[in-house]
């Protein structure tokens, strides 16, 4: 592993916790760092509804494909006996292994040949488990599952910036508080992959580009660009953008004049 | 066991209104989220997308005089649900945690009566219909099981509110069927909340709308709403604003 990137990565991340940061955003960070750490393909991070279930909250890539395998937890799989244990849940080869048939199925023909979930925890309650794939079958390396638990550990205090992060109301406030912001987001995805004429996985690194270059949080510009209070350029704009920061032109093409696709 | 869970709560609605001799609505949550999770009272308010709520149903006075008092002093578990996106709990008035974030309205409630307040946003994202706001005489957290039944509660209301206003405003029907139990929203959720999202510009509907349009077209079809969700991320189904959807993916 990566000594330096290491350091980086928990800088970056405990950076991020000041007053106004986006708890999703801040998970979609946690998730793209933790896939460039640690040896494995892809990054997901599954939430406890507390009505009973698994959801994702963030990944390291948006393909539908992927959100999927996670999702699909929520009736079996690692994550899902991770969730109840509380405990570490390892799959070495997902080709063999009888435990989740379905689960494994699907996650074999996307490539993957192993899997570990790992709990996030507050005392006694585990709120959700940190998800990692790898292509490759075989074990994973000791020193990437403690960096990883460590990442899932962070992961959970992001969701508690409050001050008072004892309090299991606080933490069922937040938890709930992110998981409708996923779906704000999901909707704003939605909203952008039709107005722009994208997958889903591009409509949400527009919205996500443009909340950075415009200094917004994530969720509140999704929710205005659901509301209509507020509209994403389109490609065009965005090129446009893309030009002028490169020095090559001095003014931005106007908000509200892109063709709509 | 979500299943379990959902069955339960509807039943519960289901009772309220048999009891009250009308069809299921979502004041009939209310008595029922007092009954099932023993608390002293409960109060709902409606409302449409960002404006103020109006005051729906309450159970009791002091559910009435708790509503009024957040509405005046401009600060309440109500207002801090409506404008999060998520819960706010607080399970006793009398602590200090109340009192900073509440500092007028949390002694004038306990002067009141009330000793816990639970308030519930009735949200799918982006979509806001109102707020569900439980109380206690008595301090104390909700269990587990009581924050699981009533977060269903909250469910069970957001989506019998917007059938109302689906209804009141002449669409097509309600996404339950008459009398019948909400669709669970739960399964293969991202999907339905993006075919959501793309209704909105395939329609140049608001979010509100375009829910109702994509329930509307499940129950029209008999299709389950995770299968028109799916085939409408796919791009293999597309809605137009004129009545009457099509298939194929044309324009």
């Amino acid at each position: 592993m990566d000594g330096q990137l290491l350091s980086e990565t928990f800088v970056e991340l405990t950076d991020t916790l000041v007053d106004d940061f986006d708890v999703i955003d801040f998970l979609h960070v946690l998730t793209g760092r933790s896939a460039a750490l640690l040896d494995v393909s892809a990054v997901g991070l599954l939430l406890a509804d507390q009505r009973g279930e698994l959801r994702v909250v963030a990944a390291s890539s948006e393909a539908a494909r992927l959100l999927e395998l996670f999702q699909l937890q929520s009736d079996q799989g690692p994550c899902l006996d991770c969730f109840r244990s509380g405990q570490p849940v390892t799959a070495t080869d997902l080709g063999t292994d009888q435990r989740w048939p379905r689960f494994a199925a699907a996650a074999t023909q996307t490539g993957f040949g192993a899997v570990q979930a790992l709990p996030m925890r507050l005392r006694e309650q585990v709120i959700g488990a940190l998800n990692l794939f790898r292509a490759a079958p075989g074990v994973f390396d000791l020193a990437d599952v403690r960096v990883g638990q460590a990442l899932a550990d962070v992961a959970t205090i992001g969701l508690l910036h409050e001050r008072n992060m004892r309090r299991s109301d606080t933490l069922n406030e937040q938890l709930q508080t992110a998981l409708n912001s996923r779906v704000v987001i999901e909707q704003a995805k939605g909203k952008l992959a039709e107005r722009l004429g994208l997958d889903m996985d591009q409509a949400f690194s527009v919205l996500r580009d443009y909340a950075r270059s415009r200094n917004r949080r994530l969720s509140d510009l999704a929710r205005a660009m659901v509301d209509g209070t507020e509209t994403i350029p389109g490609p065009g704009a965005i090129r446009g953008q893309q030009l002028a920061r490169a020095g090559q032109i001095r003014d931005e093409p106007r908000l509200g004049q892109e063709p709509r696709l | 066991m979500t299943d379990n869970r959902l069955g339960r709560i509807w039943g519960l609605v289901a009772e309220q209104a048999a009891v009250r001799g009308g069809r299921v609505s979502a004041g009939d949550v209310c008595a029922a989220a007092v009954a099932g999770i023993q608390v002293t009272g409960a109060w709902l308010s409606a409302a449409r997308g960002g404006e103020a709520g109006h005051l729906m149903r309450v159970t009791d006075d002091l559910s009435e005089r708790l509503a009024e008092l957040q509405l005046t002093l401009g600060e309440g578990p109500s207002l801090d649900a409506s404008a999060s996106g998520g819960p706010a709990l607080a399970s006793d008035l009398a602590d200090g945690e109340s009192g900073r974030r509440w500092p007028v309205f949390a002694p004038a409630a306990r002067q009141a009566g009330a000793a816990a307040v639970f308030a519930f946003p009735l949200v799918i994202g982006a979509i806001r219909a109102g707020v569900l706001c439980l109380y206690r005489d008595r301090a104390g957290r909700l269990s587990s099981v009581q924050l699981a039944d009533a977060l269903v509660f909250a469910d069970t209301a957001t989506l019998l509110l917007l059938d109302a206003q689906a209804q009141a405003e002449g669409d097509q029907g309600p996404g339950a069927g008459p009398g019948g139990q909400p669709a669970d929203l739960g399964a293969h959720r991202a999907e339905i909340d993006q075919a959501t999202g793309m209704l909105t510009e395939q329609l140049g509907v608001s979010i509100t709308d375009a829910f109702a349009r994509l329930r509307a077209y499940a129950y029209a079809n008999e299709l389950r709403l995770t299968d028109v969700a799916r085939d409408i991320v796919a791009r293999r189904l597309r809605l137009h604003p004129d009545p009457g959807p099509s298939l194929g993916g044309d324009t």
